[in-house]
């Protein structure tokens, strides 16, 4: 029997709480509060209560998938990638760089969305930069 | 208060014994306020403090719950729970500041119709002093 | 000698003779604290005591997780008698516990006011007496639009995190009344008053023990523990019945018999 709580921070909005995963048998199977965090101070809102439950749920994706013939299948990470980068490239030379809209998140870190935005405007050239918070 | 109130009153009546008491009024022809409106319940034991909450929240000024004597519950011990539940249900309300007596529990049998009008005409009368509750609508 | 020093050697002999698959206890962790399965052969220097963690809750997922497994727990008054109500409701089996009982310090019960900081079996720590929660004994001050008022503004900053209910040592409702729309409005903010708070006020009558972590996990700050702390001297006073006490009291509300 292995029980174990392991401290890590929300993954939903930017408040950054704190929070344990409680972790039975290598499965996470709850969340505790951090009584001693500086920002949560024992206290979660309703999505980091429940911010443990998509780790094992069924309907989560664990592959790349490509449609083709209006069905998904799986691909591994290198063939998606390059089918990504092959289309945003290919919609940047034949329509222009303003027609590739770059959609950020919160549930990325600050330094992952800089990317993001760098991306946006220096490799393929556009303002067209956007936060999920807006939809 | 305004002249015109009129109490809007839900009463849950078990099947067996206290709407039977007050269908006996009917046939009998006893006059007694309008006011009430009736749920029939299959035991009074069945009116959670959930249900009784909502039913304030709707826009009752008051909630009458009748049952069955102790000891002549047809489920022999469901009017037990309500004897419990509604007196601490009650403590409840008046802690958070809405007067206890806008909610009544009392025993009518199927042969009490006289003792039927008699609740409903002084809890309506009670509702009525202590004017509208207007829970519905509040944040 | 320190009363964690007792606790490790209390925790090492029960570890040692071989009877429990492990000691539930609380871990420093990160400048707090968090529930952790200490087992045979662990280092038990991070074992410690505060801030306080409700413990039921995490005995009921350890038990239920190995149906053969024996465990040791480390509990204060309060756990102790969140125990027995599960007990009683057939969500632990208390034959396959054993109760390390810590009595709480003088700062301890100032922080989380109860009637009975201690267990019935001590293991570390001296008996203080209980104390009242001085806000009750103010609220029962107040008239009623006053009441009225103040409840009004407590409830209203409420945005449904369900803390209070999720961290509750006595909840274990698969279907929680609470998220039944049919009582509490689904997409409604702040809940309806008094739905949510009345209703889940209601429901601890015969179940709360007075471990405050509703109230310590609100993120909203509502002095819930006011309310159940009322309840609960009502509970004693019109059935004579005190949640935790004895795993031979039954509760009230659910059985047969008038008071």
């Amino acid at each position: 029997m292995d029980y174990r709580n392991v401290l890590t921070t929300c993954i939903y909005c930017g408040a950054g709480c704190n929070l344990y995963l409680q972790v039975a048998n290598d499965r996470v199977v709850g969340v505790l509060p951090a009584k001693q965090h500086p920002i949560s101070q024992g206290k979660l809102c309703i999505k980091g209560w429940n911010a443990h439950g998509f780790v094992h749920h069924e309907d989560r994706l664990t592959q790349p998938l490509i449609r083709e013939n209006g069905a998904f299948r799986e691909a591994s990470w290198d063939e998606a990638l390059t089918l990504v980068a092959d289309k945003l490239q290919a919609a940047r030379a034949d329509h222009g760089p303003d027609s590739v809209g770059i959609m950020a998140s919160a549930k990325c870190t600050n330094e992952e969305n800089y990317l993001l935005q760098k991306f946006a405007r220096s490799v393929i050239g556009t303002n067209n930069v956007d936060h999920c918070a807006r939809l | 208060m305004s002249e015109d109130f009129e109490p809007r009153i839900i009463g849950f009546l078990c099947n067996w014994c206290s709407y039977a008491g007050a269908d006996a009024a009917g046939t009998s022809r006893m006059a007694y306020p309008s006011n009430l409106r009736v749920v029939r319940v299959m035991c009074s034991g069945r009116v959670s403090p959930e249900l009784v909450l909502r039913t304030f929240r709707e826009g009752a000024d008051g909630v009458l719950v009748l049952g069955c004597h102790i000891g002549d519950c047809h489920y022999t011990d469901g009017n037990h729970r309500t004897a419990k539940r509604i007196p601490v249900l009650r403590k409840l309300l008046s802690y958070v500041g809405i007067d206890p007596a806008r909610l009544r529990l009392a025993w009518v049998s199927s042969s009490e119709a006289q003792r039927f009008t008699q609740v409903v005409s002084e809890f309506t009368e009670t509702v009525r002093q202590l004017g509208p509750l207007e829970l519905k609508g509040k944040a | 000698m320190h009363r964690l020093d007792s606790l490790r050697q209390a925790v090492r002999e029960l570890l040692d003779a071989g009877e429990v698959d492990g000691v539930l206890a609380l871990r420093a962790d990160h400048g707090g604290t968090v529930p952790h399965l200490f087992q045979s052969g662990d280092d038990l220097s991070d074992l410690a005591l505060w801030p306080k963690f409700p413990m039921p809750s995490t005995v009921d997922l350890l038990l239920s997780m190995e149906p053969e497994a024996k465990l040791g727990v480390v509990i204060r008054g309060c756990d102790e008698r969140g125990l027995v109500e599960m007990a009683k409701r057939n969500q632990v089996d208390l034959a396959r516990l054993t109760l390390l009982g810590v009595a709480c310090l003088p700062d301890e019960v100032a922080y989380c006011p109860c009637s009975k900081p201690y267990p019935s079996e001590i293991t570390v720590g001296e008996p203080l007496e209980g104390v009242v929660d001085p806000r009750v004994s103010e609220h029962a001050q107040l008239g009623r639009a006053e009441r009225l008022a103040f409840w009004t503004h407590q409830f209203a900053k409420c945005f449904k995190c369900y803390a209070c209910r999720d961290v509750c040592p006595q909840c274990f409702c698969e279907d929680c009344v609470l998220e039944n729309d049919l009582w509490v409005e689904r997409g409604v903010l702040a809940p309806p008053f008094p739905s949510f708070h009345l209703i889940r006020a209601l429901h601890t009558v015969g179940k709360c023990i007075g471990c405050h972590e509703c109230e310590l996990s609100c993120p909203a700050d509502i002095p819930l523990t006011i309310l159940y702390a009322l309840l609960r001297q009502d509970a004693e006073t019109m059935f004579g019945y005190v949640p935790g006490a004895s795993i031979e009291d039954e509760p009230p509300l659910v059985i047969a018999g008038v008071t």
